[in-house]
Order: structure tokens, then sequence, then C-alpha cells
């Protein structure tokens, strides 16, 4: 299963202004990783479909980046574990083929609240299509950053995740050691351009 | 909403418990599956049992982002606060939160409120009812402590029914709290509308939470104005 008609969690679609702010369509993105020259289009609460209509809907229009980091999947309540990593491939490929100069790097889908609960199983079983589905794409590598959230009790300590979802900044400086390591990799390996290298 | 004697407004907005959603206390349903609202909701219980704060933080992701950021041991943790902030919390939430455990083990001097932007669906009126029922409830059990709500900021990058809601109950609350010796309405927004009517996201990166920034202005007289109160707890 991977990004056809069929998945719901491959089909783009904007999130729906039901709050009536409309704060989700004039979110502008953050910086961050500022030193790599670093873009962050992540949005709270974001499905792979609701990734995937902004990539598909000016994102991508005007950046070349040499890696695009990402990390979506966790908020797919509607869908199967299958469906979120066929949403995922869905979005790695539609990357690879708007910009074909970037290296794609997805990470893991970390653990979730407190103790054992099915997101925690789903989100492993979304991480294990990945592992299997993403290296059959080209320039695509799977990322796994969340060794050492669930301690040997099976419990995740708001030390790291404040709200068992959430990073504290605890949560992020140890997800960044990894990540800023194959990032500082792909990018010696690639040649340098003057515009924005990561998305 | 206009000139109403304040005993009606009170017992208007606050009898209308069976009525108004915003004001019964409801907890949130785990329709994700992995009960974290519960869960922070026990460790806050628990959290308390062995805790002496002089400020109880109660209300939404505002209170609860609140406590990742730096200017929570600056200025906050130095007045001995504690923080219940749940994100995505209505007034029914918290209604629902202290009236099962999180005030059972405390007294603090000051409990700072701080909720009502996600209440959707529920009118200005009845925003301020749940507000005022969970100033009730605090006074309930917490005879000896002040009640500091906080107004509900202005959200979106452009003017929009929220905003217009927000301003509203705050209004709304401001009116009904103005009898009250145990309760008062601080203003914290800074100026965050621009003449141009827009918000920026260098004080609210998605329009509706705070960047370091903005929770400088808004908490930098924040605190003086909890010094403020505390001071005269003490004196009390």
């Amino acid at each position: 299963m991977s990004g056809d008609e069929m998945n719901p969690a491959a089909v783009a679609q904007a999130v729906e202004d039901i709050q009536g702010d409309d704060r989700w369509m004039s979110q502008i993105w953050r910086e961050l990783f500022s030193p790599l020259h670093a873009l962050n289009f992540g949005i709270g609460e974001d499905t792979t479909c609701n990734v995937l209509w902004r990539l598909q809907n000016g994102e991508l229009d005007n950046i070349g980046p040499k890696v695009t980091v990402v990390w979506v999947g966790t908020n797919n309540h509607e869908h199967s574990a299958e469906q979120v990593a066929g949403g995922i491939l869905a979005i790695a490929q539609l990357l690879t083929s708007r910009l074909p100069k970037t290296k794609v790097v997805v990470l893991g889908l970390l653990a979730r609240g407190e103790w054992p609960n099915p997101l925690r199983e789903k989100n492993v079983a979304v991480n294990g299509f990945l592992r299997t589905w993403l290296p059959r794409l080209g320039q695509t590598q799977f990322l796994d950053v969340g060794a050492g959230f669930v301690h040997s009790d099976g419990t995740i300590s708001t030390r790291d995740m404040f709200d068992f979802l959430h990073l504290t900044a605890a949560g992020y400086r140890a997800i960044a050691k990894p990540l800023i390591d194959l990032l500082l990799q792909i990018l010696e390996e690639t040649p340098e351009e003057k515009r924005a290298s990561l998305v | 909403m206009h000139h109403i004697a304040n005993a009606s407004l009170t017992d208007k907005v606050m009898s209308s418990g069976e009525s108004n959603p915003a004001a019964t206390p409801t907890p949130c349903v785990d329709i994700q599956g992995d009960g974290r609202w519960m869960t922070l909701h026990n460790h806050f219980v628990s959290n308390s049992k062995d805790k002496e704060p002089d400020v109880l933080f109660v209300g939404d992701s505002l209170v609860q982002l609140l406590h990742q950021f730096e200017v929570w041991r600056e200025l906050f943790s130095p007045l001995h606060a504690l923080n219940f902030g749940v994100g995505g919390d209505e007034t029914q939430h918290v209604l629902w939160r202290l009236s099962n455990g999180e005030l059972a083990h405390i007294s603090p001097k000051v409990v700072v409120l701080w909720v009502g932007t996600n209440n959707h669906g529920h009118t200005a009126e009845q925003i301020c009812g749940g507000i005022m029922a969970i100033v009730q409830l605090i006074k309930d059990k917490l005879p000896k402590a002040y009640t500091l709500v906080l107004g509900v900021l202005p959200r979106g990058k452009m003017p929009n029914p929220l905003r217009e809601r927000n301003a509203q109950v705050n209004k709304l609350v401001q009116e009904a709290v103005s009898s009250l010796p145990h309760a008062s309405l601080l203003n914290v927004d800074p100026g965050f509308v621009h003449s141009d009517s827009s918000i920026s996201h260098q004080d609210l990166y998605d329009y509706l939470h705070l960047t370091p920034q903005g929770y400088q202005a808004v908490c930098q007289p924040l605190h003086a104005h909890l010094k403020g109160l505390l001071e005269k707890q003490a004196e009390n």
C-alpha cells in the first residue's frame, strides 16, 4: 500500500477551518537549525493528508533544499498503521519527484502516553513499514530518533515529553544529536549551493 | 450585555450550571487512545501532595507551554509556583480537574486562571459563566486564596469572530468580578494587535501560541502584579 487513491492517509487534505480564526492557513514557518540554513514548515496536529496538501499547494515551489526532513504521522487517528506509513511514503515520493536534488530523511514516530498503549504499538508498526519501504525509494532514508524515551518500566518521563507527546527542550536536544549528525554527513556528501540547504 | 446590575449578572452566568456546558464539570474523553489527559490530571493530583506552592497556574496550553520556557524559571519558580496547564482544555475541563483532586492538598495564596480560548461552539456568555464557575469553585475550596483571571488573548492573523468572542468574554468577566474581593481580571495583552489589525508571528508563532518574546511581554507585568498580590496577602 503506497500513496494510491485507496489510502485515505495519502489523500491530500487541507485542514478545515472549523475554529474560525483561520490560523492554520496563515501559519508561517519557524526557523530551526539556523546554522544549517533551515526552514521549518511544521504545523501542530497536521496529519499526512494535511502535509501532502501543503506540499502540493505551493510550499515546494521556490526552494531547492539539499535535505528534507519529514516528521509526521502521530496525529493520523482515523488511519491504520499501514495507511499512515503509506501516507508518509506518498510524501517522500512527492518530494523526490518535485525536488530531484533533495535527500529525504524520514524520522520515526515517537512513543507516546505515559504507559504502554495502543498508539505506541501503532507508531511502532508505522516505523516497521517505513523501515522496509523507504529504502526501496531512491534518495530516502529512515532515522529512528526515539531510542531511550521509553524506560525499562515502560514509562515515558515528563522530563522528555511534558505531556507524554510533545518534547521538552531536553527531549529535543536528545533527538537533535543523531539527526544533526546525519544531516551534516549528507550535507558534506552533496555539492555546495547558495540557497536554503535544509527543509 | 450592557448595564446590568452586577448581582443579577452574576446570577445569570453562574446559575446556568446545568444548561451551560462551559460551566458543567466535564473530563476529557480519551478519543486518541493513550489516556494522556487523565494521566496529566493524576500527575497534578499526586504532585500537589508534596508541594507547597504560593501560586498555582491553571488553564490551557498557554499555561502549560509557559512551563517549558526560560521565563518560568526566571520569574515564577522564585514565587514557588505550580503549573497545572493542559493544552486544549476548555473551562469545563479545568472545572472538572479542580473539582476532582487538583486543589485537595495545596493552599496557594494566589491562583492564576487562564482559560476560555478553546471553548469552541460556546458563546461569550457561556464562556464567562464557565470562568466564573471556576472562580466560585476556587473560593469554596480555598477560602483564603485570591484568583487572578487573565484576559483571553486575541488570535488569528487578521480580525475574525474568535477575536470578537474573546474580547467579549473579557468584558463580561471584568463586569462579573468587579464586585468580588477575592478575584480580579488582569489584561495581559501588551498590544499584540497592530494598527493594521494584524498579529505578528513574532509574538504568536501560529497566531494562537506565544513565542518566547510574546511570553516575556505578557509575563513581566503579570509577575509584577503577582508580587504585589502576594505582598498584600502576606499583610493580611
